[in-house]
């Protein structure tokens, strides 16, 4: 798929939590500056493989690793983003943003500094020195992403973190992630259950399918960018969009196993 | 809400109050002609305290010391509990039950074994005031470390964050919005529980002595005298403990972090 270097390997990577696979063996390789997102229906592993990456669950099998370097079950190698912000209400948006130095022994000057300097770019300038219970959904969804860019991981893990949002803001949203990734260059998984947001932002979508979790298909998005709104409404989308909802519902959907009529 | 729509809310409303009681109280007295030693006047008990001011304000200064130490033992010994309590499953195990003891064995029971153990002097009013505050503490802290959302440890130790420095940023903090319920909720029964320690044995004069040397001797403005101060004591020591709060937690009333923190960000 791809000739660069991988940025990002899982090789074999599989869990059990009990007699339930949660994972089967499953390989990915994701390159330098790459934009990949998982799509697919609860229970496909998702979340499972999305811990894994973080570190904060050990594989029972396979390993992760970050520019060939093993990094199985060590946290703190990829830059993590989740639905909820978990902005700390008692801290202010610099003080959020420079977390996770300060979690290190303390933030620096410097460190304070690159903050304020990424508030500004983003459009938060005015707003360091607020408490986040004075910010809206999205403003303080873009103060977790800039914690976890000011962290300098080179590898993004985000789980549906616009999941939470309204749609207009969503929108708004993942054209300013698609902007803060092409200014940046950091490789960015994306986690998600809203398929049209997949297409939009990916170079390539992963397709996951459950009982038991495993990839189930890797669809390149040959949309060139930048990619305007328009794209959303052009037959390639359209295309690459249906492919991924035949492999999602190539079984019909069930409710707790119980066949659904196909009728529609 | 502005400013003077603030300031009449705060402070004219429940001067107004006070004024209202003060005023049906007089006219009360003097329709129905109470006599003295069953219902002083309140210019009776204005008399009172301004005839025996030292004495009185000697009392309070003695009472609001014995409230003021043993609130922060009792508060810090609770916060203690609590930490440890969250720490370890065993150390739950073994100190729950203490903890519902110290609260089924009657405060008034306490105090009269606390006597003969302590003596006369300020330690057994510390250890009564304590044990008030000490159980709300214990109960809110827990409550504030189990809610820390499991998500946000997560982050924090995808952050690579140690334990300590969990504790630190994450966990602490959290403990503070409940920590200070409790300690406003405790405040004014604190000073009922410095009275009923002075009652049982004191030497040394504060409010709740002076009140029950008025009541004995059936000087009934001595009484309300005391009662007046001892009102007095209970707002200032909820007043202290809501600045406090205020102070500690800029992030509750407060948008943005205050000019002077270390948290502003100045260029």
């Amino acid at each position: 798929m791809t000739t660069a270097p991988a940025k990002l390997a899982l090789t074999g990577v599989s869990h059990r939590f009990g007699e339930t696979v949660a994972l089967a063996p499953t390989d990915l390789t994701i390159a330098p500056g790459e934009f990949v997102s998982v799509v697919g229906p609860s229970g496909c592993g998702k979340s499972t493989m999305f811990n894994i990456i973080a570190g904060v669950l050990t594989p029972t099998g396979g390993r992760v690793s970050v520019d060939g370097r093993d990094v199985t079950g060590r946290a703190g190698e990829v830059g993590y983003m989740l639905q909820k912000d978990l902005l700390l209400p008692w801290r202010t948006v610099l003080e959020n943003i420079v977390l996770g130095a300060t979690l290190k022994g303390g933030a620096s000057r410097k460190e304070r500094e690159e903050g304020v300097a990424l508030a500004r770019r983003y459009g938060l300038g005015d707003f360091v020195n607020h408490y986040p219970a004075a910010l809206s959904g999205g403003m303080r969804q873009r103060v977790a992403l800039m914690r976890t860019l000011a962290m300098h991981r080179d590898v993004l893990l985000l789980d549906e973190p616009f999941g939470a949002l309204d749609s207009q803001t969503r929108f708004a949203m993942q054209q300013w992630l698609l902007s803060v990734w092409e200014r940046e260059r950091r490789t960015i998984v994306f986690v998600t259950h809203d398929i049209d947001e997949s297409v939009f932002l990916s170079d390539r979508v992963v397709v996951m399918s459950p009982r038991p979790g495993r990839i189930r298909r890797i669809l390149e998005v040959p949309i060139p960018r930048p990619r305007p709104v328009s794209c959303l409404t052009t037959p390639e989308f359209a295309a690459i969009k249906r492919e991924i909802l035949d492999i999602i519902y190539e079984a019909p959907p069930t409710i707790e196993g119980v066949p659904q009529e196909t009728g529609a | 809400m502005n400013g003077r729509g603030a300031l009449v809310l705060k402070v004219v409303y429940p001067l107004l109050a006070l004024l209202l009681v003060i005023v049906v109280w007089h006219l009360a007295v003097a329709y129905y002609e109470i006599p003295r030693y069953v219902l002083p006047a309140p210019h009776d008990v204005a008399l009172h305290i301004a005839d025996d001011w030292p004495a009185l304000m000697k009392g309070f200064g003695v009472t609001f010391i014995e409230f003021l130490l043993g609130f922060i033992l009792g508060a810090g010994a609770g916060f203690v509990f609590a930490v440890l309590m969250d720490a370890a499953q065993p150390v739950r195990g073994i100190l729950y039950p203490i903890l519902i003891v110290s609260q089924a064995i009657p405060i008034v029971a306490i105090a009269a074994a606390l006597t003969i153990w302590l003596g006369f002097g300020l330690a057994p009013k510390l250890v009564i005031v304590a044990l008030v505050v000490f159980f709300p503490v214990v109960v809110n802290v827990l409550d504030g470390l189990a809610s820390v959302d499991a998500d946000l440890l997560k982050l924090v130790r995808a952050m690579g964050a140690s334990k300590l420095q969990v504790f630190r940023h994450v966990k602490l903090p959290a403990t503070y919005s409940p920590l200070f319920s409790a300690l406003k909720l405790s405040a004014t029964f604190s000073v009922t529980g410095a009275v009923i320690a002075e009652w049982t044995a004191s030497t040394s004069g504060g409010i709740g002595a002076y009140l029950l040397q008025a009541n004995s001797r059936l000087n009934t403005s001595g009484t309300f005298a005391a009662i007046a101060f001892l009102a007095a004591l209970g707002v200032v020591a909820f007043l202290l403990v809501v600045l406090t709060e205020r102070l500690l937690t800029p992030w509750r009333t407060s948008s943005t972090a205050r000019r002077w923190s270390r948290a502003y960000w100045r260029d």
